[in-house]
């Protein structure tokens, strides 16, 4: 049965859905960083340029900074975005020289700052800022003593550049999902196309129509045709040996027939009665031995051309007997000593179906009752050996030639019983069905000791492993 | 009874009655009552439900309430930029979001929290007497050479601000400094001339009225206009080389106790309506360049071309009010104030 | 007694009703499921014998829909198919036997009295098999009429076999019949059987052993 799993577009588009969801979240992350990376760096910038304008004009007087702060140090610090600004200069004892940002520098910073050049976000009343500061050696006539310079800003400026650099990556990013999209979809139609030339084709063909495709396919789709050829291939060689098995089996049941038809002609032209019930006796057996004919034939058909039913663990003991049983009810059997060896207590498993082991067993029967004599003694049997099963069959009629034993698997060969009754397919069958379970059949014979059949099964563990 | 006459006299007085309880805003501002009173009547009259408290009052004492005052005034207006400045830097003002916020001149504003409103010229003032003696000046580098060739006639005629009792003059005089070197020049020129320093415009006006002073320096030229209709013999001039204009800066209080009235209040500074009044009926210059009236920025740009320099509203106003900067430039002016003392 | 044979070879259907009727039975043919369907609602039948590829469908739906119904006629089913799968299907929906085309007239006159012999049990208790009979009421057999003293061992085997007259019945289920689960062994059983064996010796009726499978009442036909 064919279920529709979704169809490959979809399956893409869902593919593509994953990957730009994915790749989105690491790209969109990454690009929410950069663009606060990149505007702090810029507007770090601001504040580094800053700092450098207000230590051009720090002065030492009397052994004291003095700083005239310029105008432009502010200009800077502001940008064009129009933060607050900040600034404060300290003395080597951590005091204010000027400024507006009491109480935000600590000491830990102020000591920070006097290895390196301090960056930080820090909050002034509350509102976020980023502060800069950094300590100035200056050289003065009577001081070496350093200073250190704070600046800082607001972040408005930085918030509104990281989020225009974010939407502008956000809007590329989607115009290249947009458009990945788009062409994807043109992808997904154009690389179809073959796929739709080669349903078009395989759905112009007749039903009957087994020749090889005649296509011209792109690599990926080779593996298919070809397979396709191949189950074409395949439907050819089945199709003939099918044909071959119903002339086969039409010409098996064709000669009884003519045999009817000529037995029952003669009849009609006789006007004796006696001639009449020889007649209908040889018709009745005649057509018994036809419709198992066609039963047989039948359960050859199966066993070579159908695949019926998945093979599972059996219990042939039970198999074994139920057929027997069943087979001991049948008028068949009446005449006959049919009988079970007593078997083993434990099941005994095997890998196989039902219905053959059973057409199986049967066949090996109905041989039986057929080919000896009635009152004859019939017994099944099985043996349990280390990891095998063995099915008997033993019976102790007229048995067979030793050189008709090797020939007894081929279908319509009756062994040179051309006498008794029966098509010679019982044998075929169950030849079959033993290589369907990869049993070994093999017929023992002493002429005048009867007929020995055992088929040889590989045994299952009898704990399912499942 | 009486609840259910109460009741009944409620649900009868009209919601107009309701609305009429009228919500109050005060104003601190260092801006003369009388010269925007035009203005503030207009307000009241579009809006009847505020109950407008004007004070006002010196820029030092403005800077004080806007800082320290509990509870805090609703809108601040100095004309002491700076200090207006660093207040808004402090985090002092609240944004404000209105269309007439939004459309204002990008110049004229800092942060859409502080909004200068208007635009007035700062002018030399000097007495008819002047002229019959002299030349009078026209550009800053005249009245130094006119302290210099008549210094014995000027002395003690010279009048301008001080710039330690007025946060104004010391603003001016910073933004001298910042555009010519010479500026120190003047200053040591007007020691030399023992220069009479002043705390106001008005002081300024009434001793050049009383003919106590000849000229003066560094004048509000909305105050010295509007005086020079009424008195003849007073001459007022645009300085021709440059003429600094100053702003009178507004802005909400953080913590305003009613910011809605407030910010009604500076709508209508900013808005086509206010303007208009500021620039007809009051001697204050509108900064639209759009409003048609005797004292508009676009008609003062008219007549003295491109040599306004308004003093800009931008952070670096804040130079003005560090400390140290004050105490260097204090300590210049008094070295340079002597230093042509005999 | 009265049969419905549902089959749709003409043939097939002719040899039925020529070998049943001789039975004692009324035999009625239909040739499709839906006319089958009908006269089954509307009368009663004691015996269907239903073939299960038909023209307008398959029996089994039909042998279904008696079931649900409730209707418990016994219902004999034949097919063409000897395949396993078709008959555990019909018999667990309830066919009470199976035959596989082709058959011998013989054995399914057989069964067909062997299920009308289990369906009239249903309207009278006792058990009969030619010339025995057993009341399970009483507990009293009676061979040609004349009455059998057993003791109670003899008689629980001779019910089990009766049972199922003409049918193999397997050893296990008659020594669990006899002795319970585990209790004796399978020689007592044979101990049995053969006294049973002698009380039954020139009657018409015999015990058939079926080495390794069982027993089986049947007609003795010496």
């Amino acid at each position: 049965m064919i279920v529709v799993d979704g169809t490959l577009k979809r399956r893409l588009g869902a593919w593509l859905l994953a990957a730009v969801a994915v790749l989105g979240t690491f790209l969109l992350v990454e690009a929410y960083t950069s663009a606060q990376r990149a505007a702090d760096r810029a507007f770090d910038s601001q504040l580094e340029a800053a700092s450098l304008t207000i230590a051009e004009a720090i002065q030492w007087q009397d052994g004291q900074p003095v700083v005239e702060i310029p105008a432009a140090a502010f200009q800077i610090l502001a940008t064009d975005q129009q933060e607050r600004v900040f600034y404060t200069i300290l003395d080597t004892g951590g005091r204010e020289v000027t400024g507006n940002l009491d109480g935000v520098i600590t000491d830990d910073l102020r000591q920070a700052a006097q290895s390196a050049a301090v960056w930080k976000f820090a909050t002034y009343h509350g509102t976020p800022i980023r502060l800069y500061g950094r300590e100035l050696k200056s050289a003065g006539w009577e001081s070496v003593e350093p200073v250190q310079i704070w600046v800082g800003h607001t972040l408005s400026g930085r918030d509104a550049l990281a989020r225009d650099l974010f939407f502008r990556a956000l809007s590329r990013f989607v115009a290249m999902v947009i458009l990945t999209g788009l062409l994807m979809w043109l992808a997904i139609r154009t690389a179809l196309r073959p796929v739709r030339r080669l349903r078009q084709l395989i759905r112009q063909r007749d039903a009957d129509d087994v020749s090889p495709l005649n296509a011209q396919v792109p690599g990926e789709l080779y593996d298919m045709a070809e397979t396709l050829n191949a189950l074409f291939e395949r439907q050819r060689e089945g199709r003939g040996a099918l044909l071959r098995f119903t002339a086969d089996a039409s010409h098996q049941l064709k000669t009884p027939l003519t045999g009817l038809q000529s037995t029952s002609e003669l009849a009609l032209q006789s006007d004796r009665p006696e001639d009449w019930r020889r007649a209908l006796q040889i018709v009745h057996d005649s057509s018994a031995r036809t419709s198992r004919l066609a039963g047989q034939l039948l359960s050859l058909a199966r066993l070579r051309h159908a695949d019926e039913g998945t093979p599972g663990r059996i219990d042939l003991a039970a198999v074994l007997r139920d057929t027997v049983m069943e087979w001991a009810e049948r008028d068949a059997a009446q005449h006959h000593d049919l009988g079970l060896a007593p078997l083993p207590d434990t099941p005994l498993f095997v890998q196989g179906e039902p219905w053959s082991l059973r057409e199986m067993i049967g066949n090996l029967i109905d041989n039986a009752l057929r080919y000896t004599p009635a009152g004859s003694v019939i017994t099944l049997d099985l043996e349990r050996a280390a990891d095998t099963v063995t099915l008997t069959i033993e019976d102790n009629g007229p048995g067979v030639s030793r050189d008709l034993l090797d020939r007894l698997h081929q279908p319509f060969e009756r062994a040179g019983r051309q006498d008794t009754e029966g098509s010679g397919l019982g044998l075929a069958i169950v030849d079959s069905i033993a290589r369907r379970h990869q049993a070994t059949l093999t017929v023992h014979s002493e002429p005048g000791h009867g007929l020995r059949v055992t088929v040889r099964f590989p045994l299952l563990p009898e704990e399912d492993p499942a | 009874m009486m609840r259910a006459l109460l009741l009944l006299l409620l649900s009868l007085m009209p919601s107009v009655l309701w609305a009429q309880a009228p919500t109050p805003l005060h104003v601190e501002a260092a801006l003369d009552r009388q010269v925007v009173a035009p203005l503030l009547a207009r307000f009241q009259q579009l809006h009847p439900d505020i109950d407008l408290r004007y004070h006002d009052n010196s820029t030092l004492n403005v800077d004080k309430q806007a800082r320290d005052a509990d509870p805090a005034p609703d809108v601040v207006i100095s004309s002491a930029m700076p200090w207006q400045m660093a207040r808004v830097n402090e985090g002092l003002a609240q944004r404000l979001d209105s269309a007439a916020a939004r459309n204002w001149p990008d110049w004229a504003k800092w942060r859409n929290e502080v909004f200068g409103f208007t635009f007035e010229p700062i002018v030399t003032v000097y007495r008819l007497d002047l002229a019959r003696h002299m030349m009078p000046p026209t550009t800053h580098a005249d009245l130094h050479t006119l302290l210099k060739t008549h210094q014995d006639l000027l002395r003690g005629r010279v009048t301008t601000y001080s710039p330690t009792g007025s946060g104004v003059g010391y603003t001016l005089f910073q933004q001298d400094a910042r555009y010519s070197p010479r500026f120190w020049d003047l200053v040591a020129a007007m020691g030399a001339a023992q220069v009479s320093l002043e705390n106001t415009t008005r002081n300024m006006l009434k001793g050049l009225t009383d003919g106590t002073y000849w000229v003066g320096y560094n004048l509000l030229g909305s105050y010295a206009m509007h005086w020079a209709r009424s008195h003849p013999d007073i001459i007022v001039q645009i300085p021709q080389d440059y003429a600094l204009v100053m702003m009178r800066m507004a802005f909400i209080h953080r913590d305003a106790p009613h910011p809605a009235a407030a910010r009604a209040f500076m709508d209508f500074l900013l808005s086509e309506a206010g303007q208009k009044t500021l620039a007809g009926s009051t001697p204050l210059f509108s900064v639209l360049p759009d409003v048609v009236g005797p004292y508009t920025a676009q008609r003062l740009r008219d007549q003295v071309g491109e040599r306004l320099y308004p003093i800009p509203i931008n952070a670096s106003l804040l130079a003005f009010v560090d400390p140290m900067r004050r105490d260097a430039f204090m300590k210049r002016w008094n070295r340079e104030i002597r230093i042509l003392n005999p | 007694m009265r049969l419905l044979i549902v089959e749709d070879d003409p043939l097939i259907a002719d040899s039925l009703t020529q070998g049943l009727g001789p039975l004692g039975n009324t035999v009625e043919v239909f040739t499709v499921l839906s006319e089958a369907r009908a006269a089954l609602a509307h009368s009663h039948f004691d015996l269907v014998v239903l073939d299960l590829g038909l023209p307008d469908g398959n029996g089994l739906t039909l042998l279904a829909e008696i079931r649900r119904r409730g209707d418990a006629t016994p219902v004999l089913i034949l097919t063409a198919r000897d395949g396993v799968a078709e008959r555990v299907q019909g018999l667990d929906l309830g066919a009470d036997d199976y035959l596989a085309k082709p058959f011998s007239l013989p054995e399914l006159q057989a069964r067909v009295r062997a299920l009308l012999r289990r369906s009239q049990q249903r309207t009278d208790n006792r058990l009969r098999f030619g010339p025995l009979c057993f009341d399970p009421a009483s507990g009293e057999v009676t061979l040609h009429d004349e009455r059998l003293d057993l003791p109670p061992r003899e008689l629980g085997l001779m019910e089990g076999l009766l049972l199922h007259a003409g049918r193999i019945v397997p050893r296990e289920q008659l020594i669990d019949r006899l002795f319970g689960f585990g209790e004796a062994g399978p020689n007592a059983l044979d101990l049995y059987i053969s006294r049973l064996r002698k009380r039954l010796q020139g009657s018409g009726v015999r015990i058939r052993t079926l080495r390794g499978l069982g027993y089986r009442l049947e007609d003795d036909p010496t």
